[in-house]
């Protein structure tokens, strides 16, 4: 038996004109949790895929246990005992948690041939509470929280057998509590013997949990190191091929006089009694758990799904919201939270995107002015900074941090005054998100009053002027800068949850 | 914030210009035309010719909206339905002494109301599908012209209510100049209009167009209003043709007039196509239809014909972003067919 549980030698992977990985080693020992790290489209998927039998590698060696072997298909490498933990959790939402996780091997009655439910709930039970959730397995799937799904993927893994787990991305959408508790059940996993792969793009989730973590970058391996041995910024150079001075841009912004002023905002089972001002070059940052009714407050104010109650002031008037229209009329632009599926057009070319909110303006008696709209478009694309060479390029061409600046400058189109960020940097990667950041910044020099919704501490405390944290659809305190700490904002967004938050 | 010039001006590109579907449909039409002309002498007959031009344009009015329908990814196939009852309201209301020009307004009135109707049912219940909403109307208006004729039949309009059918403006037929100014107005509302590009919008991406502030419910309610007013339109014409009608009228029309639009190169997956592919498609099927009429074969060969065209257009216009060469295998396979 080899000291390495699974060893890769000198993969290499090609697709027509492409080489998405070059010559990438990798090592995992049992009982060991390894990060895996690098930007969006450095390879780690298609070297997640090569490990877990999707892809065969067009050169190189896979060892398990010592062993060379070949994955022809994903059942093989499932068989060997690899398991693998999606970001996008993907399940069967209207079945039971208890088939979620048999699925593919159930247990079936040795003479009857019948599916053993009995058998199958109890399994269910007790591998749900080895990881310390309380589950009821009858549970539908699609009722559950992500992190509970994911602990239910988890689940499923060890009901293979798994001897190796890959997570990619697991905390991608999972508050800084609800990550607690994976955290926790993850080094449980590891101090049983199970070897985990761990991809994230939270520099927090690596040093919490890794002790080793390799990093890829343009499919190439960079390196592999002790976690305890590196410096965060030698990391960021590893990751990103340069320095990044500052993560956050120096801020210049001026508060100027109330744009917006909401009072006592509601939404029946959502959010209640929200009140808060915001001035001209403020940013707002709002944070609180997932489910806190964050996104709901601002999909409220941008008119989707119209509040039932309250008072909107927009530059001193009152004003009533109850579409986007209303709201884009006014001011106020909203970027959502998954600009694939709200945002962006895809397969439409980058000018016609970011015109798409403006062709009111962009065009005469109805008639689209197609020369402005290119002058628009071109003058919008430069001022963010999207790197492309023309906007008649579709915006899928573009990676997501490109798309997330495209969907930015589809906001600057109206007359807006007052712009919402929902997790602007959500799946973007490092060197996207200081530019993200710097774009922020930069908006809120130039005047605009915004409202940044953020899970991620970090972002949230560097570049909000003041901050709403938000518990169960309430506001439950709004820090200034100089008092803003991540303990101060985690109490605040617990303060109501603190004894049936218990994730599972 | 950059200094990057990101280009905002596309050099012409024949390459572009000719991978069109519509060149295709072009090259369609000019085949069918030295086809038949060449086996039948009697193709080129200016009057009969024009002659079939009438036969079929009357559904083709409905192409117009419902381009701008499958482009939002919805369907109506209540459109034959509504033809069916607006000509039996318009008959029955002039045969009960109303005068004929009201008759006519009534008539565009109820297909205005049948397309708002599904459009209503659409937009208040979001999770219907609209193959259900315009079936259940479909087999409703069908059952209400029923009930207002009984299977009977109506006519005995005035003289001049012909000239829709039947009238010519110089040597042109009406219905082919009324056809070709609706048929440019349709064109330029789609493709040139903020309108036709919300339309597009609300086809590819339905959310992303409603968190942009597209109206989305109201261009589906106007969109379906306007598929019942050009049926409606249709009824006129047919009627005027026939010179009567019945309650069975225009029975099927909303296949044939879903399988030009598809021949024309809309994409039933939404977003895709242009209103000047099924307005050539309009003609490629009448043409085909009138000259293999001539010829002698029988109406089931016309069904196969068409059958194996619209496999081979729909087939080739969802693959068509590949390239170049899926287009010249398409290229071959309708030849063959046609």
């Amino acid at each position: 038996m080899s000291e390495y549980v699974l060893k890769l030698e000198g993969i290499t992977k090609e697709f027509p004109g492409v080489k998405a990985l070059d010559n990438v080693h990798f090592d995992l020992k049992a009982g060991e949790i390894h990060a895996l790290m690098g930007e969006n489209g450095a390879g780690k998927s298609t070297f997640i895929k090569v490990i877990t039998g999707v892809h065969s590698p067009t050169s190189g060696e896979i060892y398990l246990n010592g062993e060379q072997v070949e994955f022809d298909n994903p059942k093989e490498a499932q068989y060997m005992g690899i398991a693998a933990i999606y970001q996008h959790v993907t399940n069967y939402p209207d079945l039971s948690v208890t088939e979620n996780i048999f699925m593919g091997h159930e247990k079936i009655g040795k003479w009857t041939r019948r599916i053993n439910w009995k058998q199958m709930h109890a399994d269910a039970k007790s591998l749900l509470e080895s990881l310390g959730s309380d589950l009821d397995p009858k549970t539908e799937m699609g009722s559950l929280s992500v992190a509970q799904q994911q602990i239910v993927e988890i689940a499923k893994a060890l009901s293979s057998n798994a001897k190796i787990i890959i997570m990619d991305e697991p905390t991608a959408a999972l508050t800084h509590r609800e990550s607690e508790e994976l955290y926790k059940i993850t080094e449980q996993l590891r101090d049983d013997g199970v070897a985990i792969i761990f991809i994230s793009h939270r520099f927090e989730d690596m040093y919490r949990l890794a002790d080793r973590v390799t990093v890829l970058r343009d499919s190439q391996y960079i390196g592999c190191w002790d976690v305890d041995k590196i410096t965060h910024d030698q990391l960021i150079v590893a990751m990103v091929g340069r320095e990044i001075k500052q993560l956050f841009p120096e801020k210049q912004n001026q508060l100027g006089e109330e744009v917006l002023r909401v009072e006592s905002l509601g939404q029946i089972g959502r959010f209640k009694d929200i009140s808060f001002s915001l001035k001209r070059g403020e940013i707002l940052g709002i944070t609180g758990l997932v489910g806190a009714g964050r996104s709901e407050l601002c999909q409220a104010l941008f008119g989707i799904e119209p509040y039932d109650e309250g008072t909107v002031y927009f530059e001193g008037k009152k004003q009533v919201i109850k579409t986007p229209e209303d709201a884009i009329q006014l001011g106020i632009g909203y970027l959502p939270e998954d600009r694939q599926a709200q945002s962006l057009i895809l397969q439409w070319e980058i000018s016609h995107n970011i015109s798409l909110s403006a062709l009111t303006s962009i065009s005469k008696k109805g008639w689209l002015a197609e020369k402005k709209e290119r002058e628009i478009a071109k003058e919008l694309a430069e001022k963010v900074d999207v790197k492309t060479k023309s906007i008649f390029d579709p915006a899928s061409s573009l990676s997501g941090g490109n798309q997330q600046k495209v969907a930015v400058a589809k906001l600057l189109t109206t007359n807006v005054k007052v712009l919402i960020f929902d997790e602007p940097t959500k799946g973007v990667d490092i060197g996207a998100k200081s530019a993200i950041y710097q774009i922020i910044v930069d908006l809120a020099a130039a005047g605009y009053g915004i409202i940044m919704i953020s899970s991620e501490m970090p972002e949230v405390i560097g570049l909000s002027d003041r901050i709403a944290v938000m518990c169960e659809g309430r506001v439950t305190r709004v820090l200034d800068k100089s008092n803003a700490t991540q303990e101060a904002i985690l109490e605040a967004s617990m303060s109501k949850k603190v004894n049936n938050s218990k994730v599972g | 914030m950059s200094t990057r010039t990101i280009n905002n001006t596309q050099e012409f590109s024949w390459k572009r210009f000719f991978l069109q579907w519509e060149w295709m449909l072009v090259a369609l039409i000019i085949i069918i035309f030295l086809i038949n002309s060449s086996i039948s002498p009697y193709f080129l007959n200016y009057l009969s010719i024009s002659d079939a031009t009438m036969t079929f344009l009357d559904k083709a009015f409905i192409v117009f909206p419902m381009v701008m329908i499958m482009i939002m990814r919805e369907i109506d196939i209540s459109v034959g339905s509504t033809v069916a009852l607006s000509s039996v309201v318009m008959a029955s209301l002039y045969n009960a002494g109303l005068p004929m020009v009201l008759a006519i307004g009534a008539c565009l009135l109820v297909g205005a109301l049948c397309g708002f109707f599904n459009g209503f049912l659409l937009v208040k219940y979001r999770q219907l599908s609209a193959v259900i909403v315009t079936l259940s109307t479909m087999i409703l208006y069908r059952g209400i012209a029923y009930m207002i004729l009984e299977d009977q039949s109506a006519g005995e309009f005035p003289t001049w209510f012909s000239f829709f059918g039947w009238g010519y403006i110089g040597s042109v037929p009406f219905i082919l100049v009324l056809f070709v100014v609706m048929a440019i107005g349709a064109v330029l509302l789609l493709q040139k209009t903020v309108f036709g590009r919300r339309v597009y919008a609300i086809g590819s991406n339905p959310t992303a167009s409603r968190f942009s502030g597209v109206k989305v419910d109201k261009i589906k309610l106007i969109v379906f209003t306007l598929a019942g007013l050009m049926a409606a339109i249709t009824a006129i014409f047919l009627t005027s043709r026939m010179g009567s009608t019945r309650p069975n009228v225009a029975n099927m029309y909303e296949l044939d007039v879903i399988a030009m639009v598809a021949l024309g190169g809309i994409s039933t997956a939404g977003g895709k196509g242009k209103m000047l592919g099924a307005i050539l498609a309009v003609f490629v099927i009448g043409y085909l239809q009138y000259g293999l009429g001539l010829i002698n074969i029988p109406a089931q060969m016309l069904l196969i014909i068409i059958g194996v065209l619209l496999i081979a257009s729909v087939t080739v216009t969802n693959l068509r972003v590949k390239g170049k060469l899926q287009k010249k295998k398409s290229k071959k396979k309708v030849k063959k067919a046609s």
